[in-house]
């Protein structure tokens, strides 16, 4: 826990004197939760006589998904999306010199607010809040789709010649033949998926994993957009189809839309935001192809552990949980038909 | 035959002692506190697959007998799992190939729709309560 405390502390107090050439003070350094793939502190400095509350984000040695981005290219997500008006937090500084705190790590400004879905969706002080987001996320989401992708080379793209829905379809394909899974119901819902594969008109800058956990709740709504390390170029209603799937609802599951009202509020509050006309069907779609691809990558986080590369009861235990979202997405195929 | 306690018994006696021992030991340490309680869940899975693992693998032989073709049932009882594994394996290829494109993929849906419940019945019971409940609000 002190590991960043007490070594580093000054290491890094002395790096954001140099960076921001006035003196800085670290009070005090705590990690709080973060991505399963980084880590991240919580940052009490004084610099240049201001007492500020940052937050450090570092790479952590073990990579969780290979589509991630760097810190560096997270940074500059964040910083493009900052300047286009998204509520993101400010970023602040990047440091890619390995040898500060053994590994790249970026610091932007503290927001406050809660990240955990099943508070946001039953704190009863947050039900202003809740009210608000489906037009707030909307909004947010569709100034994300604006970003312009020049400059943002780093973004995985869709591979020239493909489709955003094939380059998913041989994504899953990909994972289950790595996996040499032989489960016929994801075998059913990724031919399913080829068989209605829809073709996208619109093809945008994406957050990549926006939904609840990704966001800073605050009790009048959307403080912050944070956790930027999935953006990609893709269709965008991959997204809208993403930030539906029942297990980011919370317990809330009648409400389609992330546990927080029905799809259609959501989806016309994005139109309007965005004056792009959604496609429904293409939602669904993807919202299929989202639970789909999520049911696999339990199955594929089993295997971090049966492969012996990173043990840990958590990651076994995902390879059942895939159960869930198995049956979501058959209960979904069920509902636009076999 | 094994003396008792049988294989549930001694899970269920694990769990107890994670339950009564380790978690409160643990609560202040975020990160091991929730692997434990993760580990009692993996218990809970393990004890509810114990129980209902026989009846699964024979409904999944029956079903697979009328998707796929009849097929005696072997008399082993290990052998009856890495067979399935096989007629699954199968089952997986000849959706792939298209076989089940046509009229037969309303029998499969059936089929897939039946084992996923048994493999929640084993994982994760409350989910398909949860959406029983809410499947009855919404109709």
């Amino acid at each position: 826990m002190d590991d960043l405390l007490n070594p580093l502390k000054d290491r890094l107090s002395q790096y954001l004197t140099e960076v921001s050439g006035t003196p800085t003070e670290i009070h005090h350094a705590q990690p709080i939760a973060g991505g399963a793939s980084r880590d991240t502190w919580l940052i009490d400095a004084t610099i240049g006589g201001e007492r500020q509350k940052l937050v450090l984000r570092r790479d952590l040695s073990t990579v969780m998904y290979e589509q991630a981005l760097t810190r560096e290219q997270e940074y500059q997500f964040i910083d493009a999306a900052y300047q286009k008006g998204v509520l993101a937090p400010r970023p602040r500084f990047l440091c890619t010199d390995p040898n500060l705190l053994s590994q790249s790590f970026f610091i932007v400004d503290y927001v406050e607010g809660i990240s955990i879905g099943r508070k946001v969706i039953q704190a009863p002080e947050l039900a202003d809040a809740r009210a608000a987001l489906p037009q707030q996320m909307a909004q947010q989401l569709a100034k994300i789709h604006a970003i312009a992708a020049e400059g943002l080379e780093f973004l995985p793209r869709i591979p020239e010649g493909q489709s955003a829905a094939q380059q998913a379809l041989d994504q899953v394909r990909n994972m289950l033949d790595k996996l040499s899974a032989q489960n016929p119901a994801f075998a059913y819902g990724l031919r399913w998926c080829e068989r209605h594969a829809q073709t996208s008109e619109r093809i945008t800058v994406l957050h990549g994993d926006f939904r609840l956990g990704n966001l800073l709740i605050g009790t009048q709504g959307l403080n912050a957009v944070i956790d930027w390390e999935f953006g990609h170029i893709g269709d965008p209603h991959e997204e809208m189809g993403y930030c539906c799937m029942r297990d980011w609802r919370f317990g809330n599951g009648h409400l389609h839309f992330a546990g927080l009202s029905d799809r259609e509020t959501f989806l016309r509050a994005y139109e309007q935001a965005s004056g792009v006309t959604v496609d429904r069907a293409a939602v669904d779609w993807w919202e299929i192809m989202g639970n789909l691809r999520w049911g696999v990558t339990c199955l594929a986080q089993a295997n971090r552990h049966l492969s012996g590369r990173d043990v840990s009861v958590e990651y076994a235990s995902l390879g059942r949980r895939s159960a869930e979202m198995q049956l979501e997405m058959l209960r979904l195929i069920q509902q636009r038909g076999l | 035959m094994y003396d008792r306690p049988t294989a549930a018994e001694l899970i269920d006696a694990v769990r107890g002692h994670l339950e009564n021992h380790v978690v409160p030991a643990v609560k202040g340490d975020g990160k091991l506190y929730f692997q434990t309680l993760v580990a009692i869940n993996v218990l809970r899975v393990v004890e509810r697959e114990l129980k209902l693992a026989p009846d699964h693998a024979q409904s999944e032989w029956a079903r697979l007998d009328h998707l796929e073709g009849a097929m005696d049932v072997p008399n082993n009882a290990r052998l009856i799992f890495s067979i399935l594994h096989e007629r699954n394996t199968q089952l997986c290829d000849n959706i792939r190939a298209g076989r089940y494109d046509g009229e037969r993929k309303i029998a499969l849906f059936e089929h897939l729709m039946a084992t996923t419940i048994e493999q929640l019945q084993v994982a994760n019971p409350k989910y398909l309560q949860t959406l029983a409940q809410e499947d009855g609000v919404s109709s």
